[in-house]
């Protein structure tokens, strides 16, 4: 089972599926890496070569950000946008939609569950 | 959608004029009062303070590295929340 990017064992997947279980591989960036490293996207992950493996490997580290580092980039630029106080680091903060979306009603992926109001007409 | 690269950022001239005349002068004391909330912070702003107004009063920016590329209005909010009425109270002493 080949191991890249650190943690990242992808299985008896086509190594052109496998490769996205990668946090920050999508379609477009493990086509891309494939084809740099010159391997063929129709093989499967475990019938690659060890040379493969490792051109793959160096080909994310040459050029992109994934898994951890990602993360931690995602999370700065969040945190960067808290500590400005600006209204988007406010939106952050308070857990509520960033880009302007209505918060009525809906809004649930960022509010999380519904909070139930006691007292509210209909709920007695 | 963002702005077109052609243009550039939008900077509100009049504000750009005292801002560069304060930088000349060398003090940046005085804070400057504004209502161009759409003003796109440029580098040259940096280490000034501005009192951007918010529809009611003029809350005070002091603008830093980090705050680059934001508008001047995404520092002055323009809403109070005070937090939803507690109706369980209401209905406890009734």
């Amino acid at each position: 089972m080949p191991r890249i990017a650190g943690v990242d064992i992808p299985e008896n997947k086509k190594i052109r599926y496998s490769l996205r279980y990668i946090y920050g591989i999508g379609p477009k960036f493990c086509d891309d890496i494939l084809e740099t490293a010159g391997v063929d996207p129709e093989k499967k992950a475990h019938e690659l070569e060890e040379r493969e493996v490792s051109m793959i490997a160096s080909v994310i580290d040459d050029g992109y950000i994934v898994e951890g580092a990602l993360r931690r980039q995602t999370q700065q630029n969040i945190q960067r946008l808290r500590d400005i106080r600006c209204y988007r680091g406010d939106r952050h903060r308070r857990g509520l939609p960033v880009r302007g979306q209505r918060t009525k009603c809906n809004a649930r992926t960022r509010k999380g569950r519904k909070k139930t109001v006691a007292g509210k007409k209909g709920v007695k | 959608m963002g702005r077109s690269l052609k243009k550039g950022p939008y900077v509100d001239e009049k504000l750009y004029r005292k801002v560069m005349l304060q930088n000349e002068a060398g003090s940046r004391r005085s804070p400057i009062r504004t209502w161009a909330r759409s003003c796109t912070i440029v580098p040259e702003f940096v280490g000034h303070t501005f009192q951007v107004h918010n529809g009611r009063q003029f809350t005070d920016v002091f603008v830093t590295e980090d705050m680059v590329g934001h508008k001047l209005g995404e520092f002055s909010l323009t809403r109070v929340f005070r937090g939803h009425t507690n109706k369980k109270e209401g209905i406890k002493s009734g």
